[in-house]
């Protein structure tokens, strides 16, 4: 199994996850998401996934400007977001569960029905 | 935050992404890539070794994430593929001239002088629709015309700035764009032409009737070098006749010249038992013509007698008779 296809499911709150505390440009996001462990996260699929939670009314953005390059755009998760969070914590909380008893238990020998 | 060195490759690969999500209206390109610049710069500079993407696939990337329609599908008829075809072969376009930076270069001046197409397009919008009601003026249009032009200024502007964007809208612009190119220089012709005015459609009229009706060459019959005015015909013998008409070989009329203005005759149809006008029935009844005092080419008002029944009666009375043999006498007989 892949593990970037699992991560397509679960980017969103991924993303909500690593901007709850605080505000995140997108590398700044990417680069959050690769040191809490997913190394495979594709740069185009976080500044995606942004854009869409943005436009979903989840973050909140604004954009700062630079003197010296391009400016940046930050992205901030609103009320709505942690709301939407909360729930895909809850969903994916007992996702895992299901999905660990589910596994573990179809390694035991005999115990397959 | 760090602050890193923006290439102009990175520059470069920014502008290939944009172009390919390109069918995607201009706001949500601007949004979806605001920063992007920024973002890879800091990426590249953390690590050297990393190799930009192909953008098409960046693009690509980039909209599955943010829910965007991958681009259109060919559907199934020959109208929906050739418009796919087009948008197709605009957006490769689009990718090939961001990779090469002299013809990037150029196309974005071009794109600077997009506002000024905004306004032409609008203004040839106005006379074509001016024109049509008849109130075009050389390269401008009667008073209240202006509005119109005003008004689709506006919606040329908004159309240009990517606002107003419904459905059908891209595919107006394309086809009025379009329309616009293909106009710009007959219409540019047309208003330059001084004579352009109302008056075109009646004179239009006017030259389309003579020449279906007349159906005269300027030249006709000539003898000597000289143009032949009217031909008179005497019979065997020697009277002369009325109403003569002469062909030539192929059945077509024999037709003396009507040379307008520099004739000083004006040669008037006889009518034909079909009801049609015919110009080669001679002697032809002509009227003398001159110029009078404003330059008007005018029937003359008192034309030489003399002459007036020279052209009437041709320049005998009478010419000698044709000696026929008797065989061919006593059979006309």
């Amino acid at each position: 199994m892949d593990a970037t296809q699992l991560l397509k499911g679960v980017l969103d709150v991924a993303v909500l996850a690593v901007v709850e505390d605080e505000d995140g440009y997108g590398y700044d996001v990417v680069r959050r998401l690769r040191a809490a462990g997913l190394e495979e996260v594709g740069d185009a699929s976080v500044y995606g996934t942004l854009r869409r939670l943005y436009t979903a009314g989840a973050l909140t953005s604004y954009v700062v400007p630079s003197e010296e390059g391009p400016h940046r755009k930050y992205y901030g998760i609103n009320a709505q977001g942690r709301a939407m969070l909360d729930l895909q914590r809850k969903v994916w909380t007992e996702f895992s569960t299901t999905m660990n008893n589910l596994l573990t238990s179809s390694t035991q020998p005999g115990e397959a029905a | 935050m760090t602050t890193s060195t923006v290439t102009p490759e990175i520059v470069a690969f920014a502008q290939g992404v944009r172009a390919a999500l390109a069918d995607l209206p201009a706001e949500e390109v601007d949004d979806l890539t605001e920063g992007l610049e920024a973002d890879l710069a800091e990426a590249y500079a953390e690590d050297l070794q990393r190799e930009l993407p192909d953008p098409a696939a960046y693009a690509t990337e980039l909209r599955a994430a943010a829910g965007l329609p991958v681009r259109t599908k060919p559907k199934s008829g020959v109208l929906s593929s050739l418009t796919q075809g087009w948008h197709d072969t605009r957006a490769d376009l689009k990718v090939a001239i961001r990779r090469n930076p002299a013809l990037a270069s150029v196309v974005d001046f071009l794109g600077e002088l997009r506002p000024a197409w905004w306004i032409v397009r609008a203004w040839l919008a106005a006379w074509l629709v001016a024109s049509f009601f008849g109130n075009e003026r050389g390269y401008g249009m009667a008073g209240t015309w202006w509005f119109v032009f005003v008004a689709f200024a506006v919606i040329s502007v908004q159309w240009g700035r990517g606002r107003w964007h419904g459905p059908a809208v891209p595919a107006l612009i394309a086809v009025g764009n379009v329309i616009a190119v293909v106009a710009f220089l007959p219409v540019m012709a047309a208003a330059d032409d001084p004579r352009s005015s109302a008056g075109d459609f009646d004179r239009g009229f006017a030259s389309g009737v003579d020449a279906t009706v007349s159906d005269t060459p300027a030249e006709g019959l000539s003898f000597n070098g000289h143009l032949v005015e009217n031909i008179y015909a005497y019979d065997a013998q020697g009277k002369p006749l009325k109403n003569v008409q002469l062909f030539d070989v192929n059945g077509k009329p024999l037709v003396t010249n009507r040379g307008g203005d520099a004739s000083p005759l004006t040669p008037s149809a006889a009518r034909l038992e079909t009801g049609s006008d015919a110009y080669n029935v001679y002697p032809l009844k002509v009227t003398e013509m001159m110029w009078d005092e404003n330059g008007n080419y005018v029937p003359d008002p008192s034309p030489d007698p003399r002459k007036t029944r020279a052209l009437e009666n041709g320049p005998f009375l009478k010419v000698p008779a044709v000696d026929v043999p008797k065989k061919v006498a006593k059979s006309n007989e």
